[in-house]
């Protein structure tokens, strides 16, 4: 069994149907994890025997007559969500056997259901970035092409075929660019859809916990399991009455999709070239497409990082060697903070403590921190007036094609690679990213932005739009 | 020169609810260290804190009590600092908008009218662990060790406007703040053991300027008594300062109680920069106009309120009424004794007297005396039954408070059972009136004194434990025979 080729509903069925044992899945899943990983640097951790039991205990649910929903299925798990029995690396040299005493929400939802944890993938420095460059154990190289990163590992996970989800944190952008990169389908949730009890979000008003999977069905199946509410995080309570879902089926109705036309002229032409392709084909499919007006963008990215910047200040300080890190003798509790900060944090991660620390200031708070407050409110009052004339949006995903391995990018150039998915994030709509085309093989994929918790309708949408296959990526084997 | 004392008072206050303010660790004194504790109030990557709804109606309780406006909506900020008992690296507390605000109480000033004292701001916020430094060693000099078990507990920090003119004004501020906190249920407010902790802030202006003078903080005094004392230990300190023509420095000091003075703690060049921002994991603080009308409705009754009732209810003086009600638990104790022994006044005399001084001895509160309302109420029991005098009652309430025991356990062990045997007393009044002719004669000659003089006399033979309505008895038969 190929899982690539596979629905997470076939491949369960199979389980089911005894075709194949979750073990027999498990074992082979974790052969190929092991053999891939090796080039390719996806995993901080891979499950093993743990795996394996939890695969067993699957097969014995079934064959005392039980169904669970995600019975085998294998999933990857982004180093910055808790999971008890693997080590919780966050990002950090620190922190590379550190048990957490949580496991998170999601991972939890999930392994009732019956699904597998395989192993927890690679991140930035304490979570912090869309590349996996700065990550203290190198970073995860792009199964379509050697030489560049990934964006996120879990996206690597899914498109190799090693995992058939991955559930990631995505804050600025990780995770959507992680699968625009990788050519997979990831979802950012609407603020409040899915529990983040258990994620150590370096900024808590915009880390969302997300799904990537090689497909937009493949979400779909497990969106209800993995959504809400949960009482251990207080943003979920927009889910405590249900959810009030909006559902429209493509095809069946008017359905009016925005295209921000100055958005993509911050795009060179070939890219461009991608976006009006897609554009084009939906128009062709009977989508209605609307030309509208959505500003802000940049500004958007220059509030993200504001706030992002401040939170990450406050949120990082926890890690002062006194619970966590090694534990250092020293003269002072100054000197001990020094040395224990600067081991737990890299370089990206001390950079974004320090600018943090500054724009909150006394003086930089209403300089800085105020305006990226009154930016924020903005740009959510600029996506909502955006849906009034559009049942959904499409945007870029990333500015550039993946950052090269090699050579030399300035964080702020990779800060600006958020361009289009930093203002989303700040308007708290959900948003799917999901294959538009290739340059040069590498994938591309785009953004369907829409209202509060649409994303049902976004995976119907973006099952329809784009290639329907790039084929296999060259790594992958 | 003579100057014009302006003081403004900080009082934390911990609440007494079942949970921590954040996570559902109990909010209780553990003598183990770090028990009391989990991934929440520890700071662990990805636990998320979740305000817990009975600390929020506390502090909405204590906000109507001291006449506050409160904020339907509010929500908490972090304060960001370094410090080893603090696991977030920031507290997180309301900064920007309190709950409360604008509320006041009243004092009696030092002319003795009633006064308004202004309180700015009531807010929610979480306390800190504790460092705890074990004794002896090189190492244990070298290390620090924290205690997590407060950290989390859910505190209300009340900050008085610069309102106060005097130490006494202080300590009555912080005695009427106590009883308000008590009688309204939401702490017990014991600063010995730190469930009401209080910064002052103190400064000297001559009388009839606008402008404030330079403040100093005291910090660190452990009791009423001490934050009065370092006041006036710090009056006196910027009065002189003044009056050599120098200029107080922005400092803050603490209180030392060995020393009985102010020591320098660190001088301030600028205010701390706390960087305070709203706490994007929690939802903000929403309350309705209703709920805050309803804990007006429910505000349990204060201490005049009860000290009026117990006048009208059960006919005792204003003045009994007044320190019975001084502190919840006080005024508690007494109407628990009345429904057990309904005799308001006898009560009233037994609590202020004698239960009141052993307390102050102690030191102790009267929920914290192993003597109970139910011992109260059997002791003044024996008293009508003849079974004691009062006088052996005040002996046995001795012994009693002291060792624990119930107070029949105390007169019997003691042998403290009254006398009413007639004929065993009847012995004892012979030999008196033998031995004592001259006071016979004068008892006869109409001095009514010689009288009492003999009964003392029978009680003294009988160590206090003759009955001495009996023994008055016999000796006017026997005398007038």
């Amino acid at each position: 069994m190929e899982l690539r080729k596979t629905t997470v509903h076939q491949t369960v069925e199979a389980v089911l149907e005894g075709e194949i044992t979750a073990h027999q899945l498990i074992e082979k899943t974790i052969k190929n994890c092991s053999v891939l990983n090796e080039g390719l640097n996806i995993f901080t951790s891979i499950a093993g025997v743990d795996a394996l039991e939890q695969a067993k205990a699957v097969d014995r649910k079934i064959k005392n007559g039980e169904k669970p929903p995600l019975a085998g299925i294998p999933v990857a798990v982004k180093d910055d969500l808790c999971y008890g029995v693997l080590p919780t690396g966050l990002g950090s040299a620190a922190f590379n056997e550190f048990m957490s005493p949580v496991t998170a929400a999601v991972v939890e939802r999930l392994m009732d259901a019956g699904a597998v944890v395989i192993g927890k993938t690679n991140l930035d420095d304490m979570g912090q970035g869309s590349t996996t460059l700065s990550s203290p154990t190198g970073s995860t190289v792009n199964p379509w092409q050697a030489g560049r990163t990934a964006g996120s590992a879990g996206a690597a996970a899914v498109a190799t075929g090693i995992c058939m989800l991955a559930v990631e944190s995505d804050s600025g952008g990780a995770l959507r660019q992680g699968a625009s990169h990788c050519g997979v389908v990831g979802l950012r949730p609407t603020t409040g859809r899915i529990s983040r009890y258990g994620l150590n979000a370096h900024c808590s008003s915009f880390a969302r916990v997300g799904v990537t999977a090689f497909s937009s069905e493949n979400i779909s199946g497990i969106l209800d399991l993995v959504s809400g509410f949960d009482q251990r995080d207080a943003a979920t309570a927009v889910c405590r009455e249900g959810i009030s879902e909006i559902i429209k089926t493509p095809g069946s109705e008017d359905m009016t999709i925005g295209y921000p036309v100055t958005a993509f002229d911050h795009l060179e032409p070939d890219l461009r070239e991608i976006f009006e392709q897609v554009r084009d084909q939906l128009s062709s499919r009977g989508y209605r497409i609307k030309e509208i007006d959505l500003g802000l963008l940049r500004e958007g990215l220059q509030a993200y990082y504001v706030l992002a910047l401040t939170e990450a200040s406050s949120n990082h300080a926890r890690f002062d060697g006194i619970r966590f890190g090694k534990g250092r003798e020293t003269d002072s509790l100054e000197e001990m903070y020094r040395q224990s900060r600067s081991e737990i944090l890299g370089k990206e991660a001390r950079r974004r403590s320090i600018f943090g620390t500054f724009l909150l200031s006394k003086g930089n708070y209403d300089r800085y921190y105020r305006q990226a407050l009154k930016i924020w409110k903005l740009v959510r009052q600029h996506f909502e007036a955006a849906f009034n004339e559009c049942d959904l949006l499409m945007l870029p995903v990333a500015k550039n094609l993946p950052r090269p391995l090699k050579g030399e990018s300035s964080y702020l150039d990779q800060w600006s690679d958020d361009l289009f998915c930093a203002p989303v994030s700040l308007s708290g709509m959900p948003s799917l990213c999901a294959p538009a085309g290739q340059i040069d093989q590498l994938p591309i994929g785009m953004q369907l932005v829409g209202p509060p918790f649409s994303e049902k309708t976004l995976l119907a949408v973006g099952s329809t739009s784009g290639p329907r296959d790039m084929g296999e990526s060259p790594l992958s084997q | 020169m003579k100057y014009e004392v302006v003081i403004g008072l900080e009082v934390h206050v911990e609440l007494l609810t079942e949970c921590k303010l954040f996570c559902s660790c109990p909010n209780r004194f553990a003598s183990e260290p770090n028990v009391n504790t989990c991934p929440v109030c520890l700071g662990f990557p990805g636990a998320m804190p979740q305000m817990n709804r009975e600390s929020l109606q506390q502090a909405l309780t204590a906000s109507v009590a001291l006449n506050c406006e409160v904020a339907l909506y509010s929500y908490f900020d972090r304060k960001n600092y370094f410090y080893p008992d603090m696991p977030k690296g920031y507290q997180i507390s309301q900064y920007y908008i309190p709950l409360g605000s604008k509320g006041f109480l009243e004092i009696e000033d030092d002319q003795g009218s009633l006064k308004k004292v202004g309180i700015g701001r009531v807010h929610m916020e979480e306390d800190a662990g504790k460092l705890v430094h074990e004794a002896g060693g090189e190492a244990a000099a070298r290390s620090s060790m924290v205690d997590y078990n407060r950290a989390g507990v859910p505190l209300i920090e009340i900050v008085t406007e610069p309102d106060l003119r005097s130490s006494e004004e202080a300590r009555r501020y912080l005695e009427k703040l106590k009883s308000i906190m008590q009688y309204a249920g939401v702490s017990d407010c014991k600063m010995e053991e730190g469930s009401l902790r209080c910064d002052a802030n103190v400064s000297l202006r001559i009388p009839g300027d606008q402008a404030f003078g330079i403040k100093t903080e005291l910090k660190n005094m452990n009791s009423f008594r001490a934050v009065e004392k370092s006041l006036d230990h710090e009056i006196k300190r910027q009065v002189e300062i003044l009056n050599s023509g120098e200029k107080v420095a922005t400092q803050t000091l603490r209180w030392d109680e060995d020393k009985q003075e102010t020591i320098v703690m660190r001088v301030k060049l600028e205010a701390d920069d706390y960087r305070c921002f709203a706490d994007p994991e929690l939802a903000p603080i929403e309350l309705t106009a209703e709920e805050v009308e309803q804990a007006l409705q429910n505000l349990p009754e204060m201490a005049e309120e009860r000290a009026h009732r117990f006048v009208e209810e059960y006919g005792l003086p204003e003045y009994d009424a007044g320190v019975l009600t001084a502190s919840r638990c006080m005024a508690d104790y007494f109407e628990s004794c009345l429904t057990l022994y309904n005799k308001p006044k006898e009560v009233s005399n037994w609590v202020m007297g004698e239960f009141s001084a052993h307390l102050k001895n102690a030191g102790l509160e009267a929920d914290q005396a192993f003597f109970r309302p139910e011992d109260m109420a059997e002791l003044l029991k024996m008293i009508d039954e003849q079974v004691i005098s009062g006088k052996i009652a005040k002996k046995v309430l001795d012994k009693a408070f002291e060792s624990g025991k119930k107070p029949r356990q105390v007169v019997e062990e003691e042998g403290l059972l009254q006398i009413s045997d007639q004929s065993e007393l009847e012995a004892i009044v012979d030999q008196v009136i033998a031995e004592n002719p001259d006071t016979v004669e004068s008892y006869r000659g109409g001095k009514s004194k010689a009288l009492g003089h003999m009964v003392g006399q029978v009680m003294k033979a009988t160590r206090g434990k003759a009955n001495p309505q009996l023994v008055n008895e016999l000796l006017v038969k026997k005398i007038d025979g």
